[in-house]
């Protein structure tokens, strides 16, 4: 190209790209002819301005006539790459000696856009790692062709961020080998997951828990992928026993914002509640160099813990026993009462039991023991002093009861004679007359006792005297309130009789209507018992 | 009408009032104006015959004791009771009818007499029906429970309640006093009802026990 003609679309460029600038937003949705060639013009120009910053690049310039819009990016990336980790290590230089800008700032107008550059760079380094990806992108490279091509320059910064953290990763693989500590770190958390496999329990600290977080995220796709989801699993457990004591919430969040703001403190101070990856990202923004300062920082607060946190971290530990001791459910032989049941098996020979025995001893049978026995027994027989059970004799000198039985025949009196009767026996006791039943039987009984007496004396061997007949006192039932009237002489206390004799009955004597259930079925029972007794009498007599 | 009049004295100025009569009690004679009280009680044809044999001991006590005249009017088979002038009390007129009456109820008549001796015996009347519907052969069964093999459960309970019972087909009579009668219907009553009557027995005996000690 001739260089007239190349200032001549240099112009022309520089106007397209001014054109583009003041371009609304909203009129890149529609795919318009004039604007894509403006496009291609200012691309075109930068590319080819951006050409001696970058020596490795396989273009002069940019192809942009019958390219498709994928060769023009490819075109662009290839430059920009190199060129993107160059500038990197320059900021970290400025970083490092800022006095060098001023420098730069003497360079004058040729290295304006060099120091412009240079400038923007600083400026985006403050910002997170994927938003100062997407400054680089922008301000660096085309943005044109990024607005242009909204959904594939998403897809593009996607790759190019994941691109960016393989390279960090990249960095870091090679700085996890120069950090000795960090293999230290590993072994020790391997260690602690044996332990917990094999049922040791480890209390485990916040930097303890921490570093197994930084582990798990650091280890990622690059280290064994084995040991990851073996600690995965740990690290789920560790989290949630963060989460049930609560030592520490919103940890990630944490993390973020250390992420978003960090400052002096973090990086040069002595806390520990810091992961190393922050660190390390930290790091990676920053120049190598200046990481190495916070690397020897991070190495002293990890090897030496103060006397005062380990103190700290002991009466923590044994805090969280206790409590954990209070919140299980107690041994058994702290518990009340324990059935066999609820403890473990013979667990109650291991213990100490002590308890009353509210029974005498068994006697132990001694020698004297059976000797004093057989002398007692010895002179009881000896006396004859038996403890035997004596019969006890009711006595036979109460006067027999009248029962009145039921006369089941026509009575032979008027009723007009009974009444009469009645009357009589009411005003005057002493005309009061004997019972028929009483006057035949007595005479029957005599007579029969007389007979039986002289069979006996014909039959027997062994002589039997006579015997002794009680003479009956007859006592009739008179009532005790004629008793008290002064004119009968004849009536004397002694003839009456006494109520037990009357009646004589033993225990609770209830009436038909107050007897329960039960009760009226047992004297039912005992009847009907009687009765069959009575008729196999009947039928054994007369058998 | 016979009214003894007190000879009066002649009127003095001065008396403000005659003395009051004296009266003597009326005579069952003079009662409701001077004519004469009667009494007809109805023969059933069934009692006929035991009247026409047993007429002797039925007319002496009336006559005799109560002073009561008494006819048997043949043609319409009542016999009639009139008071006398020489009757006592004006009771004895109804006491005589009571004592017919229970005659012709079916009582003997020593046990009828004694209406006529005691003052407070009553005859009592109650059907079967009264106590429990009962139909055909239930019936029967119900008044041989009554009686008893031989009449021994009726005078059983005659004997332990001093009543005296007769039970004529579906109706029943008891005739004794009035804390008598209430037992034995009561014994009468469960045995229609269908209780054996060794369930009727024992509460008897319980019964006449404890009435024997009440006095």
């Amino acid at each position: 190209m001739i260089p007239s003609a190349m200032v001549s679309s240099t112009e022309t460029a520089l106007e397209s790209l001014h054109h583009i600038k003041s371009t609304e937003p909203p009129e890149w949705l529609v795919p318009k002819q004039e604007l894509s060639q403006a496009v291609r013009a200012a691309s075109k120009l930068l590319f080819s301005s951006l050409k001696p910053y970058c020596p490795k690049s396989p273009f002069d310039q940019l192809l942009t006539e019958g390219f498709d819009v994928e060769q023009i990016w490819q075109q662009i990336d290839l430059q920009s790459q190199p060129l993107l980790s160059s500038l990197r290590r320059e900021v970290k230089k400025f970083e490092k000696h800022p006095e060098e800008i001023s420098k730069l700032k003497d360079g004058g107008v040729g290295g304006g856009e060099k120091k412009k550059k240079v400038l923007e760079q600083i400026e985006t380094d403050n910002v997170v790692n994927d938003d100062e990806d997407d400054d680089d992108m922008d301000m660096d490279e085309d943005d044109d062709d990024e607005e242009e091509e909204d959904e594939e320059g998403e897809e593009e910064e996607k790759e190019r961020g994941t691109e960016e953290e393989s390279e960090n990763e990249g960095e870091e693989k090679g700085g996890i080998e120069d950090k000795f500590l960090k293999i230290k770190e590993l072994q020790e958390y391997l260690e602690e997951d044996e332990a917990r496999e094999f049922g040791l329990k480890k209390k485990k600290t916040k930097a303890e828990s921490k570093k197994e977080e930084e582990d798990t995220e650091e280890e990622g796709d690059d280290d064994d992928e084995d040991e990851n989801e073996g600690s995965e699993d740990d690290d789920d457990e560790a989290e949630e026993e963060e989460d049930e004591l609560g030592l520490f919430d919103g940890n990630d969040e944490e993390d973020e914002d250390d992420l978003e703001n960090a400052r002096y403190e973090d990086f040069f101070s002595r806390k520990k509640n810091k992961s190393s990856k922050e660190k390390a990202k930290s790091r990676d923004m920053l120049e190598e160099d200046s990481g190495s300062d916070d690397e020897q920082d991070v190495d002293k607060r990890k090897d030496g813990p103060s006397k005062h946190e380990k103190e700290l971290d002991k009466l923590r530990s044994k805090i969280e026993e206790m409590e954990k001791a209070n919140l299980d459910p107690k041994v058994w032989t702290m518990r009340g009462e324990v059935t066999a049941a609820q403890r473990q098996k013979n667990s109650a020979l291991e213990v100490d039991l002590d308890f009353e025995h509210n029974v005498r001893p068994a006697p132990v049978i001694t020698e004297e023991v059976t000797a004093s026995l057989e002398d007692l027994i010895k002179t009881r027989i000896s006396e004859g002093l038996f403890d035997d059970v004596q019969k006890a004799r009711t006595s036979s000198s109460k006067a027999p009861r009248e029962i009145k039985e039921l006369d089941e025949s026509k009575s032979k009196k008027g009723l007009a004679e009974v009444y009469e009767e009645e009357f009589v026996q009411k005003t005057d006791p002493a005309s009061a007359l004997l019972t028929f039943s009483d006057e035949l039987k007595k005479e029957a009984s005599m007579l029969f006792k007389k007979l039986c007496l002289k069979l006996d004396a014909l039959s027997h061997f062994h002589f039997t005297p006579k015997p002794v007949v009680e003479d009956m006192s007859i006592q009739t039932n008179v009532p005790a309130l004629a008793m008290e009237e002064i004119a009968p002489m004849a009536v004397s206390d002694a003839a009456m009789l006494a109520p037990e004799e009357v009646f004589s009955g033993k225990g609770d004597i209830k009436e038909e209507a107050e007897l329960t259930k039960a009760e009226r079925k047992r004297r039912r029972a005992n009847k009907k018992r009687k009765f069959k007794a009575e008729a196999a009498k009947r039928m054994g007599k007369k058998a | 009408m016979e009214i003894e009049t007190v000879p009066s004295e002649p009127k003095p100025e001065s008396n403000p009032l005659p003395p009051k009569p004296k009266f003597e009690p009326l005579k069952a004679h003079e009662m409701s104006d001077g004519r004469v009280q009667f009494r007809k009680v109805s023969v059933p044809p069934h009692r006929y015959s035991p009247l026409k044999k047993y007429w002797m001991d039925i007319y002496t006590p009336v006559y005799e004791q109560m002073k009561i005249d008494i006819r048997m009017n043949l043609k319409a088979r009542k016999v009639e009771l009139k008071t006398r002038q020489d009757t006592p009390d004006i009771s004895n007129l109804q006491k005589c009818a009571d004592f017919v009456q229970a005659f012709m109820l079916g009582f003997d008549v020593p046990d009828a007499i004694a209406l006529l001796r005691l003052d407070e015996l009553y005859v009592e009347s109650f059907e079967i029906k009264d106590v429990k519907t009962l139909r055909g052969e239930h019936l029967s069964r119900a008044i041989g429970r009554l009686s008893g093999k031989g009449g021994k459960t009726k005078f059983a309970i005659e004997n332990a309640t001093k009543t005296r019972i007769v039970i004529a087909d579906t109706k029943i009579h008891i005739l004794g006093s009035f804390a008598n009668i209430k037992i034995a219907r009561d014994s009468l009553c469960s045995l229609i009802l269908g209780s054996p009557a060794g369930k009727v027995y024992s509460k008897l005996r319980q019964v006449s026990a404890r009435l024997a000690e009440r006095f």
